[in-house]
């Protein structure tokens, strides 16, 4: 449709008026031609934009750019110290780095994009100044504030031997408007447990009192202080959060003493009535003043593990042996 | 950090710990035979690491300096560029700076923390402005020397009280500046560039008289010692030296203790005093006295004044006497000189006039290696002095060599000034060294240096082509020739002809590998420098003409590079402009031409040749001759060339 348009329009500019007259009734008749040509050479004038355009071309003058100079990569000796040419991190740029790059998506067999003006290249982060012998440069410069290794601290055992603790912050460095993050303030402290010494009431205290910051699979303990606005003060806090902790471990309350049964912690054969239970068992028929049988230390275990890490086909199937030994039932 | 410097109590916080959780259970204590010794922290300024990164850094001679952006289309190649660019920067830094101060309520928000003082908006004061003494101090703190008298003004109309000691700090600054707002610190590519018009200005009495400085003088009562010090300092840096001096003996004889800066600062400015040298001399050995007499000890500077005066002596060798005299007694009270003690030394010991001097081997061999900081306004003036005595006293470029050495030790170089004294300085040394310096040795250091650090100035240029004419080193004429284009030296006169005389004198040879090239390098050279006058560019002027032997060399060149058809064309526009152009071609070129158009059988253009050598009275004889054997001529030709030459000659 576009196309007989176009023919038509050309026609329209060529015939004489009365051609011109036939064709716009015709495509009057025809309005899903779609463009309407309404002029008549009587009528309109015609602005004709091609003509005006090109005197106003010829007006402007032709400006000429400037010599530039050729890319000073093609200056650069082969022995150059490529660090003092990249000192530190920018972004690509095809003019100083000697190398032949391509990087870029292209059609099927054609080579990728050379360097210059391409954007792929521009957009990724280079290491171009983290060469390794940039990098020996550096630590031989920074070596002058180094100390060396603490004596006495050789091996891993010993140096967690005398810094059971450890305490973790972070510097944060970045391009804003303010120097302080207030994530800088946080301080982390670990500590494994095997570390203290606790006795079987402390250390069911303290791990009460830790609650979830005590990890029993690693046995490490952690403690995040960050509610104090500098980090000396969280440190401070979170090294008396441990030392508080520790020591209130230690003290027995009165109220501690109404710890019921329902209280405890876990299971234990020796306090339970399943203890009684089972002895009764084993005792049925026995005259009183006899010696009592005891319940063996297999069948006390089962138990407990069986109510201490719930049920499951081991613990289950365990439990069945030992109450059968008990019992004197064969199991057929 | 906090933290790391806590590590050693870290360890006995925690073993005390573990102590008590051991006593408690009264097991065995820690066994303590293996003792730890953790090794102190090295003290460090918040600076240091930066600093020992940066020293790992070293100097890339194909980079521009860092200021300029690292492009090539940015990257400025002629001197006028490099202040251009640079300038540039900085007026839109100016300009930055201009809206914030003139909008100043839409830049209220302060996010920095710790807040930037230098981002929040000046504070503008008026007739209401409310002012107590503590504007006041800040302001002459923060050296704002218009805000500091407008509120000192302010201050007085408000009959507020103002301590004698804020007044002479105020005294103090304004002496210091002359009562004239500075230049801000932060336009550092300003100072870099201005200090060629400074230089022009020095030595004028530039002290504004009865202003403000000496009103406030006069309000200080009673007088003290550091009013009158402030005062005659101010005067004596300004060069008002009568009345300095006047004003120190009115202090010297109402029995003020003053300091040795000001005794200085007189003795800098006795030579405005007093007429000849011996006057001179006595006047300084008499402050020197008064000075002794205080119980005062002198420094540096005051060395330095001492030579200074004695530098303007006219007598060479009561100057050299006082000058040894001087630096003797002050080795004595172990003053160590600084770089501004031997410039002065070096303006003494070699004038233009004067005998030859080797001071400089001498003082060479003192600092040698050794880095410097800046301790006296004169110390920049040293790097740039010794080169000019080494160019042009010693013409010694094994001194040049050492100086350049001492240049580059340690931050040595930022006592080299500004860019004036940095193109004095390398100026100096490449025509030392291209007059001394073979020329493969030279060009290696052109090539470290040249165009980033320094641009040869069109003088330069020439004595390096100098240099290269008489090496024959016509090999790099291609390498020089792009730069004097890059440079904008083209249009000089003097450059192109040498050049052409150079590429005319030195054909290549073809034996030399390194010449393989050269004939097509030197037809492009040829054809840029024709099309360059010919049709010069839209914006610069017509400032190069042709002359006859310049265009006559154009000429020979394309013919020898065998570019036939340019030729021509070269020779049709001498053929045109006969007229316009001064002087005609040698004969030789010519020659060269009409054998050219031989070769590609060209009768017409050889013809045409012939005319123009007869129209300008040269001898046709032999190129007539030459056409004649040369082509087999039609009638039409040979008419032609009877009608040139005569008839007689055909017939021979």
């Amino acid at each position: 449709m576009a196309s007989l348009t176009r023919l038509l329009e050309r026609n329209l500019r060529n015939s004489s008026t009365a051609a011109g007259r036939r064709l716009y009734s015709q495509t009057q008749e025809e309005p899903a031609a779609g463009t309407k040509h309404e002029f008549d050479d009587e009528e309109f004038r015609v602005l004709n934009l091609r003509a005006a355009k090109q005197t106003d071309q010829q007006k402007r003058r032709v400006f000429k750019k400037e010599a530039a100079l050729p890319p000073r990569h093609l200056k650069m000796a082969t022995d150059q110290d490529w660090t003092a040419v990249w000192p530190g991190p920018r972004t690509f740029q095809p003019s100083s780095v000697p190398l032949p790059l391509r990087q870029g998506y292209t059609e099927k067999g054609a080579a990728p994009p050379s360097k210059f003006v391409n954007a792929e290249l521009m957009k990724i982060p280079n290491f171009l100044h983290l060469t390794p012998p940039a990098i020996r440069q550096q630590c031989e410069a920074l070596k002058k504030f180094c100390t060396p290794w603490p004596k006495g601290l050789e091996s891993v055992e010993k140096w967690e031997k005398h810094f059971p603790i450890e305490v973790k912050s972070t510097d944060y460095c970045h391009a804003l408007p303010t120097i302080r993050n207030p994530d800088a303030r946080r301080v982390t402290l670990n500590i494994k447990l095997s570390d203290l010494k606790f006795d079987a009431h402390a250390k069911d205290k303290f791990l009460r009192l830790v609650g979830d910051r005590y990890n029993p699979n690693t046995g490490i303990l952690t403690i995040v202080a960050d509610r104090c606005p500098l980090r000396k003060q969280n440190y401070d806090y979170a090294m008396y959060l441990l030392t508080a902790c520790y020591h209130e471990s230690f003290v027995t309350e009165p109220w501690e003493q109404n710890k019921s049964e329902a209280d405890m912690e876990y299971y234990s054969f020796e306090r339970n009535k399943s203890k009684q239970t089972a002895e009764a068992i084993i005792n049925w028929g026995i005259p009183t003043d006899a010696a009592k049988l005891e319940v063996s230390q297999d069948f006390a275990q089962t138990v407990e593990l069986l109510i201490n890490e719930g049920e499951n086909e081991y613990n289950l199937g365990r439990y069945k042996e030992e109450v059968l030994k008990l019992l004197s039932v064969r199991n057929e | 950090m906090y933290l790391t410097r806590r590590l050693p109590r870290l360890c006995t916080g925690t073993s005390q710990l573990l102590a008590t959780s051991c006593g408690r259970f009264n097991s065995k204590v820690a066994a303590s035979e293996d003792r730890i010794e953790i090794p102190n922290r090295v003290q460090r300024s918040p600076t240091d690491i930066l600093n020992a990164l940066a020293s790992t850094v070293g100097r890339d001679p194909t980079a521009p300096h860092y200021k300029y952006h690292d492009d090539p289309y940015l990257i400025p190649m002629s001197n006028v560029g490099k202040r251009t660019f640079a300038m540039a920067q900085e007026a839109g830094r100016k300009a930055a700076k201009f809206i914030k101060e003139e909008h100043r309520d839409l830049f209220k928000h302060q996010e920095a923390q710790p807040s930037i003082e230098a981002f929040a908006p000046q504070m503008v004061f008026t007739e209401e402005s409310d002012v107590n003494a503590d504007t006041l101090q800040n302001l002459i703190r923060h050296s704002q020397i218009t805000d500091a008298i407008t509120v000192y003004n302010l201050m007085k109309q408000k009959g507020i009280e103002i301590t004698n000691d804020t007044k002479q700090q105020l005294l103090e600054l304004i002496c210091f500046y002359n009562n004239e707002e500075p230049l801000p610190e932060e336009w550092i590519e300003e100072r870099w560039f201005k200090a060629n018009a400074d230089a022009r200005e020095r030595n004028r009495k530039t002290w504004k008289d009865g202003e403000l400085a000496e009103q406030l003088f006069g309000e200080i009562e009673p007088k003290t010692a550091q009013s009158y010090a402030a005062l005659i300092r101010g005067m004596s840096k300004y060069f008002q030296a009568e009345r300095a001096y006047a004003l120190l003996q009115e202090a010297t004889e109402k029995q003020f203790e003053l300091d040795t800066q000001t005794f200085n600062a007189v003795i800098s400015v006795s030579n405005f005093l007093k007429e000849t040298a011996d006057q001179r001399w006595e006047l300084c050995r008499d402050l020197l006295q008064q000075m002794a007499h205080q119980h005062l000890r002198p420094n540096l500077s005051t060395l330095n004044a001492l030579l200074e005066v004695v530098s303007t002596f006219g007598n060479f060798k009561f100057a050299r006497s006082s000058a040894l005299k001087v630096l003797a007694e002050f080795k004595q009270l172990e003053i160590e000189p600084s770089l501004g003690t031997y410039y002065y030394l070096l303006i003494i010991f070699c004038r233009e006039r004067g005998p030859v001097s080797h001071i400089i081997v001498d003082i060479l061999n003192e600092i040698k290696g050794r880095e410097f900081t800046i301790q006296h306004p004169k110390d920049t003036y040293f790097f740039a002095t010794a080169m000019d005595v080494c160019r042009n006293h010693l013409h010694d470029k094994s001194l040049a060599k050492k100086i350049d050495e001492l240049l580059h030790t340690g931050n040595n170089y930022d006592l080299i000034g500004d860019t004036y004294k940095e193109s004095v300085y390398y100026r100096h040394y490449f025509a030392l060294l291209c007059q001394t310096e073979p020329i493969d040795e030279f060009m290696k250091i052109y090539d470290l240096l040249v165009p980033n650090v320094y641009i040869p100035e069109p003088g330069i240029m020439e004595e390096i082509l100098k240099a290269v004419e008489m090496n024959g080193a016509v090999e790099l004429m291609p390498r020089l020739w792009s730069d004097m284009v890059i440079f904008d030296h083209i249009s000089r006169e003097s450059l192109v002809t040498r050049t052409l005389q150079i590429l005319v004198d030195n054909p290549a040879h073809e034996d030399i590998p390194s010449h393989q090239s050269i004939p097509d390098q030197v037809g492009k050279i040829a054809l840029d420098i024709y099309k360059k006058i010919a049709e010069p560019e839209g914006r610069r002027p017509k400032d190069l003409q042709f002359t006859g032997k310049m265009i006559g060399d154009i000429l020979m060149l394309l013919v020898r590079s065998g570019d036939f058809e340019k030729a021509s064309e070269v020779f049709t526009h001498i053929d045109k402009n006969q007229h316009r152009i001064p002087g005609t071609p040698s004969e030789k070129c010519l020659q060269e031409y009409v054998d050219s158009c031989i070769e590609n059988k060209a009768p017409t253009k050889a013809l045409t040749c012939l005319q123009y050598v007869v129209e300008n009275n040269m001898d046709s004889q032999p190129m007539a001759e030459r056409i004649n054997a040369g082509f087999t001529l039609n009638e039409v030709h040979l008419s032609k060339l009877k009608s040139l030459v005569g008839e007689n000659f055909v017939s021979k």
